[in-house]
């Protein structure tokens, strides 16, 4: 399970964006947070996870700060950039429209 | 949206790769919180400290891979790598000198052969010749370039088309013509001159430096006597003088004004010669002479050059249909003209400067590049015995996160250097190769300026050089880097290390390489092969005439008091008079060209009594203008008749001797039947019609005129003495008169003694281009000997590249089964039987190579037909001998290991593990 492979392929992108449109976050924080609001039902692996941090940080959709954390040791903090908010309101959008799809077609009654 | 992605991106990228450890060092310390973290977590659920820890980097999935990954995602990660990597395979090579060494030898070799010869093509095939838009201009020639040059009506005719067409040149040629003599001063000198039209300079950009060229109205008949002289000659002769402008220097006895001075210009000269070797000679032209021809003439005879400029916008094509045009009205004037039956053609200047060489530099580059693919197969194959010994390394590598494109990446650039290092040191050996090569006069190319001059190092050069070398490595960095990047990384692991990497996949790798290395060398040991026949085939053959112990003399006699025949005949008396009292002088002759330096006339002729011919120039004959003694002098031998003597002269009646292939073409049955002698033949070109017939006094055994590999043609040799005087003229203006003197003593130590009678006997004319007949014919092989060398030198290296791959790889395969041959031997097998096994196991690997070597020979040499003399391209001679000598080196080869294989001691090889 190297790879989150019940994650739809770039869910978790959205996921850790969302996350950060709230509050910037540091890897860990991050972590704790996706198991807290998904509830457990998205398995993200901690390994995944900083690479897909530093691929968004890359696409400049996110940007990296170090500063103390909760328990005052340094941390890489991460905070959404305005052209990372732009994009998350695309990709929600994009995936609602997705999942209203896939949802009505799952509703069809069948015959 | 594009642009504020690279915005955000551009400063993260620069700052991994310039930043790459604080990057990296972040990169740790991000991690590093995380499983800190996440410990303090697991500890809080209960967990000791270590099952904490370990719990943690569990959830990472592999802490150094999700590194790696992560700096994949900053992608620049492939620079990073190749500086890294090429730090660590530096680290590699100096750790293994003899490896090193060997590899960047066998590369240097195989690169260096190929800027030697790619120097040579760069300079002959690829720069650009040196005149304005040179691609643009095209040259004006006839038939199939087998006749040697144009007339002046052909030129008026062509330079009708003035649609397509524009700054056209009427040319003498440098190289063949006769030169003009400086005289009258302490030092007479034959020239190099060109006779040229008023638009010459234009076309070919000649640079003016002093003064101005030729005016159209000062090229007409009988206009002004001017002077157009090089730079190169104005330092020489006359130590950059500024004044010479405007006065006038005797050329051929008559004063010409110089009227400017001009750069020197790369020669202009056709390499086309159907008619056998021709000599290339890059000697630029010392003095221009306007060529005033009349536009009205109808004299067809005469040897001018044409080239003219494509106007902007037309194309070859159209120039070739505009020529047609002028030869269809040039037949419609001329209809019973020669000259009206060959075609009229264009080609761009270059194809006319290169001719016929291009092919065989084709051939050249051909088999050098198969010298540097099996240089690369060898150095492959070392790679490739190494990388066996680094199977484990790779396999840690690849545990450790390594992708199978990154460990390939890694391989390939630790090979980079090697070649590298083989491109630079292969640019030294080449140019040094070069610059033997050329150094004597051997060579017959054209473009390449005295003794290779022209062939230098330029950026093409250098950069075709290095670019081969980085193929070079990605070829054989690739094998061994696949090779090695296959294959089970935990049984690579768990395999001792001694006998690691002993597995059939690579055995097979090898065994490819070292099959495809034979077939290689064997193609080009074929060619080599070819290629010696030919020169053995051309050595062999009978000149008919003999070399030894002449010594022939150029002279100009292009002025007026030679004019007539009168004069001419005076001055080969007054030279045999004075020449043969000399000691150790045997005979004097004269001739207009020489045998194996083919410049001879064509002419129709008709034989009296017979009908002629419906089309006029059916019956054709090569012609000589020769004094009495030619035959003596070159040992010819009289077969019926009689030949020339000195009362044979311009009050007798008109006489020629033939030569065998003449009177079996004409006289069927001949030696037998109705015999030549006595017959009469008459020269129906035009400009002879009311000549009288002349008379067959003899027939003479055939000479090889047309070079050593071509069929004597019908010959009628013409007494000079007996030339009319239009004739005469003809002569001077286009050909030199040749003096041929038989000694009786070593014949360069007669040459001032007879330089100087002649000098006395012409009343003091100069000779030039002094070579002995045994030159003459050494010339007339330097085409297939330069090839056969260079081959030769190719095939040697081939060898032995070859020999040397498949001895490591069967002294590698013995070193392998040493402990089975051990067993075998323990059990009772005797030596004999051990190298009969090895030699079996190796000699499968070369006769397969040999077969499929002979298979491509087979295949490839048709290519280089056309430089073969005396031998089929495919002679299975030749190539059963090559793959006889193949199989005998790869045999030595073999039994090398074999040997040793059999010289095991059983109770070591068991110890051995």
């Amino acid at each position: 399970m190297s790879k989150p492979s019940d994650l739809v392929q770039g869910t978790l992108d959205l996921l850790v964006l969302k996350i950060l449109a709230l509050e910037p976050l540091n890897g860990w924080a991050i972590s704790q947070r996706l198991r807290q609001v998904s509830g457990d039902i998205l398995q993200v692996s901690d390994g995944s996870l900083y690479p897909a941090l530093h691929k968004l940080e890359q696409e400049g959709w996110i940007t990296a700060e170090w500063k103390p954390s909760e328990n005052n040791r340094r941390a890489k903090f991460y905070s959404l950039t305005r052209f990372g908010r732009k994009n998350l309101e695309r990709e929600a959008a994009n995936w609602t429209r997705l999942s209203g799809a896939i949802t009505s077609v799952l509703g069809l009654e069948e015959a | 949206m594009r642009l504020e992605h690279w915005i955000y991106m551009l400063p993260l990228r620069l700052r991994s790769l310039f930043r790459r450890r604080q990057v990296d060092a972040e990169l740790d310390e991000e991690l590093r919180y995380h499983v800190e973290r996440k410990t303090e977590e697991y500890i809080a659920q209960g967990l000791n400290h270590d099952e904490a820890r370990y719990a943690a980097m569990r959830g990472m999935d592999g802490l150094e891979q999700r590194k790696e990954e992560c700096r994949d995602v900053r992608r620049v990660n492939s620079i990073e790598n190749f500086f890294q990597d090429l730090r660590y395979g530096l680290r590699m090579l100096r750790k293994s000198p003899g490896f090193t060494a060997v590899a960047v030898l066998t590369l240097a070799l195989g690169i260096g052969a190929n800027t030697a010869i790619f120097s040579v093509v760069n300079a002959v095939l690829l720069r650009p010749l040196a005149y304005p838009e040179p691609d643009r201009i095209v040259n004006f020639f006839l038939g199939n370039h087998d006749i040697e040059g144009t007339s002046v009506p052909i030129y008026m005719f062509w330079r009708e088309q003035t649609e397509v067409l524009q700054d056209f040149a009427l040319y003498g040629e440098v190289v063949k013509g006769p030169g003009v003599n400086l005289t009258s001063t302490d030092h007479p000198e034959l020239l190099r001159t060109i006779h040229v039209s008023a638009g010459f300079f234009k076309l070919f950009g000649a640079s003016v430096e002093i003064g101005r060229t030729f005016t159209d109205q000062e090229d007409v008949p009988r206009g002004p006597r001017l002077a157009v002289i090089s730079d190169g000659f104005w330092r020489r002769r006359f130590g950059a003088d500024r004044s010479l402008v405007g006065k006038s220097i005797p050329l051929g006895g008559e004063p010409y004004v110089v009227i400017g001075i001009v750069r020197d210009l790369e020669p202009i000269h056709s390499a086309w010669n159907s008619l056998g070797p021709s000599l290339h000679i890059d000697t630029p032209a010392d003095v221009w002479l306007p060529a005033q021809a009349d536009p009205n003439s109808a004299d067809q005879g005469g040897s001018y050059r044409a080239a003219a400029r494509l106007k902007p916008g037309v194309t070859l094509e159209m120039a070739r249909a505009a020529t047609n045009v002028a030869q269809a009205r040039f037949r419609q004037k001329y209809p019973s003209e020669r000259l009206s039956s060959f075609s009229f053609n264009v080609e761009p200047l270059s194809d006319a400067v290169v001719g016929n060489v291009r092919l065989a530099l084709l051939v050249l580059m051909g088999a050098v590049s198969f010298v540097l693919l099996i240089a690369c197969v060898n150095v492959a194959n070392l790679l490739l015995a190494r990388a066996t010994g680094r199977r484990r390394e790779m396999a840690i590598r690849a545990a450790l996160g390594a992708g199978r494109r990154r460990i390939v990446f890694q391989l390939m650039t630790e090979t980079l250097p090697l070649s590298l290092a083989g491109g630079v040191l292969g640019i030294g050996f080449g140019y040094s190769v070069v610059r033997v090569l050329l150094a004597g006069n051997s060579v017959n190319l054209p473009r390449i300026g005295t003794h290779g001059s022209d062939v230098t190092l330029d950026l093409r050069v250098i950069i075709f050089t290095m670019l081969t070398a980085t193929v070079t490595g990605i070829l054989f960095g690739l094998i061994p880097a696949f090779s090695a990047s296959r294959g089970d990384v935990n049984a690579a692991l768990k395999e001792s290390g001694a006998r690691s990497g002993c597995g059939r996949g690579q055995n097979k790798t090898r065994s490819i390489l070292v099959v495809s290395e034979i077939a290689l060398a064997l193609v080009l040991v074929a060619g080599a092969a070819l290629l010696m026949r030919t020169f053995v085939a051309l050595r062999a053959v009978e000149p008919g005439f003999e070399t030894h112990n002449v010594l022939t003399f150029e002279m100009s006699i292009n002025q007026p008091r030679f004019d007539q025949t009168t004069a001419v005949a005076r001055l080969l008396r007054d030279a045999q008079s004075r020449v043969v009292g000399l000691p150790g002088v045997e005979a004097l002759a004269a001739t207009r060209s020489l045998p194996l330096d083919p410049n001879p006339d064509y002419e129709p002729i008709n034989i009296e009594g017979r009908p002629p011919a419906k089309d006029r120039y059916q019956n054709w004959a090569a012609a000589r203008q020769v004094s009495a003694r030619y035959f003596e002098v070159f040992r010819i031998s009289l077969l019926q008749g009689r030949l020339f003597t000195e009362r044979d002269d311009e009050r007798t009646p008109r006489v020629v001797v033939i030569n065998e292939t003449m009177a079996k073409a004409f006289w069927p049955g001949y030696p037998l039947g109705r015999s030549p002698v006595g017959e009469r033949i008459a020269d129906v070109s035009s400009a002879n019609e009311e000549e009288s017939p002349m008379q067959i006094i003899g027939v003479v055994a055939d000479v090889r005129d047309a070079g050593l590999g071509s069929k004597p043609e019908p010959m009628v040799y013409v007494p000079i003495e007996q030339r009319s005087d239009v004739e005469s003229a003809a002569d001077n203006l286009f050909a030199s008169m040749i003096w041929a003197v038989r000694t009786n003593a070593e014949p360069y130590s007669l040459s001032a003694a007879i330089q100087r009678e002649l000098r006395i006997a012409s009343g003091g004319l100069p000779v030039a281009h002094i070579r002995s007949m045994d030159q003459v014919r050494a010339e007339a092989t330097a085409d297939s000997n330069f090839n056969m060398m260079l081959f030769n030198v190719f095939a040697g290296i081939a060898i032995l590249l070859a020999a040397i791959g498949i001895y490591g790889v069967m002294a590698y395969a013995v070193e392998q089964r040493t402990q089975e041959i051990g067993v075998r031997i323990a059990l009772g097998a005797r030596p004999r039987d051990v190298v009969r096994m090895v030699v079996r196991q190796g000699m499968r690997l070369a006769l397969t190579g040999v077969f499929i070597g002979v298979m491509g020979a087979a295949a490839l040499t048709p290519l280089m037909a056309s430089l073969l003399y005396g031998v089929k391209a495919s002679d299975p001679v030749v190539l059963t001998a090559v793959a006889v000598l193949l199989s005998a080196v790869a045999l030595v080869a073999i039994y090398i290991p074999a040997h040793r294989a059999a010289q095991v001691e059983p109770v070591l090889a068991l110890r051995l593990e």
